[in-house]
């Protein structure tokens, strides 16, 4: 579970009640009026003693209703988190306040791609509804139905309280290792680079000159060379990481489509290099443009950077171009890992510019889709040459030096990237 | 919460179901025997029949969620959504005791089944209630004392019914009619006074 911001406790909310009999009260009635119709028609007063109990009850409660209904009622709804990922719970805790007389009766009526789990309706002055998101997104948690009734059961109060938003944070896929530049800026990290420095990964043996510390002398080599050799070791470097974000073709079945597997594969990206004290940003690429989030350090940036995608899915129109793009927000040097279903011919032009702007890119492909499989000969044909289409998109990526590695979704992240997370990789111009 | 504290709401509330349809049921048996052939009677049978389960029916299905709303619902979907639509919005138990009452009236006069009717119907509709609004017993507490009250105007009823007439004409009955209005009318006038203290 994510933990809330400030400010997040909901206040109470006043809602005006809506005053109705209720179908109790309809069918006493009927009962009432049957009766004494019947009584009247039939000249038998034994019926209207038979309507006499339910005239009696709706006199009775109508007088009494008419003094204690309230106009209004407040309601506190507070749910235990605001922030939640994919299928995990949270709880929305409901009380009404203490000048309701009656019974209370709370009926959940959950949002789209929110799942109640356990009862959606409840009794009393204070409930609680348990529910989980199915899918990521900024979700409405539902709308919440009190219904009040008199002491009487005659006379209903109804109102509905639409419950706060809720931000759902696609389920990060698993991703341990990282891929590592071979030329590093020259900032302090964790990633061994080729220059010697104050690392802790050994790098060879020098002779010793004038300044260096006595206790990096190696002892050994020296008495076999007879001269003071000293151990260097591996300066200590971070990079930039850009994660780029295909977000204009959402192609798939829902809770597993391509835009679905980018964002859970970025969310894992994101988390891996920020362990590993990189500097990681995201563009997330959609029709109406970009939106980007610079690269930056810490904890905090996950959140940032997964906030940043779910915003982007109500239009962003700050620049239709990477072009655009300042270089805050792509840095010189920075490794892009792009997570895209390489549909958009578009991006694959921006991607292809951006390698021959010189930057270190290597291609998730999360298409696991194909067209529907068809009988007629023209659709088998149509099919083969989007396969075809397809293999041509990312052969002609791999000829320009970009690699692209397939992901299902299932596995983690780190079995498609094993073959570049080994050794550093070279951004070859 | 353990799994047989679990079970007990739940068993109460289909307990509750039960009750209903078993209550008005028996009313429908108690009104409709012996048969009768005349005045509609086997329309309103089955208009009493229907509506007694029917009404038992929306309330077993009262825990069933209408299915979301989608782009474009399949011919099931949209069928089973307006099967739900329907039984919750008919009021199958007004149909159901206009339908018993009307099986009572085509009977020769026998006020004190009237009244056993009677109080079975209101103990019915009072059952219904409960089990609708997945509310207990207790819930009805406030209600004792004008239930009691009209217990008794109901018994008064049916010994307005049982008087022998005054002569052979139409007056005679018309005036233990008015008898019995007055009673409830006075009943009616005062109650809210009373019910006060309740």
């Amino acid at each position: 579970m994510i933990p809330n911001g400030p400010g997040s406790p909901a206040a109470g909310t006043e809602l005006e009640l809506r005053w109705r009999s209720s179908r109790h009260a309809r069918r006493l009635l009927t009962l009432g009026l049957t009766g004494l119709f019947i009584a009247v028609l039939a000249r038998r007063p034994e019926f209207a003693g038979l309507a006499a109990p339910a005239l009696l009850l709706l006199a009775a409660g109508r007088a009494r209703a008419l003094e204690r209904q309230l106009p209004r009622i407040t309601v506190r709804a507070k749910p235990t988190t605001r922030r939640v990922f994919e299928g995990e719970r949270l709880a929305v805790d409901v009380t009404a306040d203490d000048t309701v007389e009656g019974s209370v009766r709370w009926r959940l009526h959950p949002g789209p791609e929110i799942a109640p789990v356990g009862a959606t309706a409840a009794d009393g002055r204070q409930a609680r509804f348990v529910v989980t998101p199915e899918r990521w997104g900024r979700r409405q948690i539902g709308t919440l139905e009190v219904t009040v009734r008199d002491r009487w059961r005659l006379a209903e109060g109804h109102a509905t309280l639409t419950l706060p938003r809720l931000d759902c944070y696609p389920a990060p896929a698993r991703q341990q290792t990282t891929v590592v530049l071979r030329r590093l800026p020259n900032r302090l990290g964790e990633h061994p680079a080729r220059t010697s420095g104050e690392g802790i990964e050994f790098s060879g043996v020098r002779e010793y000159v004038p300044g260096d510390r006595q206790r990096s002398i190696n002892w050994a080599a020296s008495t076999r060379r007879g001269r003071l050799q000293v151990n260097t070791f591996a300066a200590e470097r971070s990079q930039d990481v850009v994660l780029l974000v295909d977000a204009t073709s959402d192609v798939g079945q829902p809770g597993s489509s391509a835009l679905d597997l980018a964002l859970r594969g970025a969310g894992a990206a994101a988390r891996a290099y920020l362990e590993a004290r990189d500097r990681v940003g995201v563009i997330t690429y959609q029709w109406a443009g970009a939106s980007w989030l610079a690269p930056a350090l810490g904890r905090r940036q996950v959140y940032r950077i997964i906030d940043s995608m779910l915003a982007s899915d109500a239009g962003y129109a700050r620049g239709a171009s990477f072009a655009r793009l300042p270089r805050a927000a792509l840095p010189p040097g920075a490794l892009v890992v792009v997570f895209s279903p390489l549909l958009d011919q578009r991006f694959v032009e921006a991607l292809r510019d951006m390698r021959e702007r010189g930057f270190s890119i290597i291609v998730v492909d999360v298409l696991n889709t194909e067209p529907p499989a068809r009988r007629r000969t023209e659709d088998r044909l149509a099919r083969r040459l989007w396969r075809m289409e397809q293999d041509a998109i990312r052969f002609s990526l791999r000829e320009l030096g970009v690699p692209v590695v397939h992901w299902d979704g299932e596995e983690p992240l780190d079995l498609p990237l094993a073959a570049h997370t080994r050794r550093p990789m070279a951004a070859r111009r | 919460m353990t799994g047989p504290g679990r079970l007990r709401p739940v068993a109460s509330a289909a307990g509750m179901r039960a009750a209903a349809v078993l209550l008005g049921a028996g009313c429908l048996v108690w009104a409709a025997l012996p048969a009768v052939h005349r005045g509609y009677a086997t329309f309103m049978l089955g208009v009493a029949i229907a509506g007694v389960a029917a009404g038992g029916l929306r309330l077993a299905l009262t825990a069933v969620p209408v299915p979301d709303e989608s782009y474009w619902p399949s011919p099931g979907v949209r069928a089973w959504r307006a099967f739900l639509e329907m039984m919750r919005q008919v009021p199958w138990e007004e149909g159901a005791v206009i339908g018993i009452a009307w099986l009572e009236v085509l009977h020769p006069s026998r006020p004190w089944h009237t009244a056993v009717l009677g109080a079975g119907l209101i103990a019915y509709l009072l059952v219904v209630h409960l089990a609708e609004s997945d509310a207990r017993l207790a819930a009805l507490r406030p209600q004792a004392r004008v239930l009691g009250l009209g217990a008794v105007v109901l018994a008064l009823g049916a010994g307005a019914g049982m008087l022998p007439a005054a002569g052979p004409g139409a007056g005679s009955a018309l005036l233990r009619l008015v008898a019995a209005g007055a009673l409830i009318a006075a009943a009616g006038l005062v109650l809210p006074y009373v019910a006060r203290d309740v």
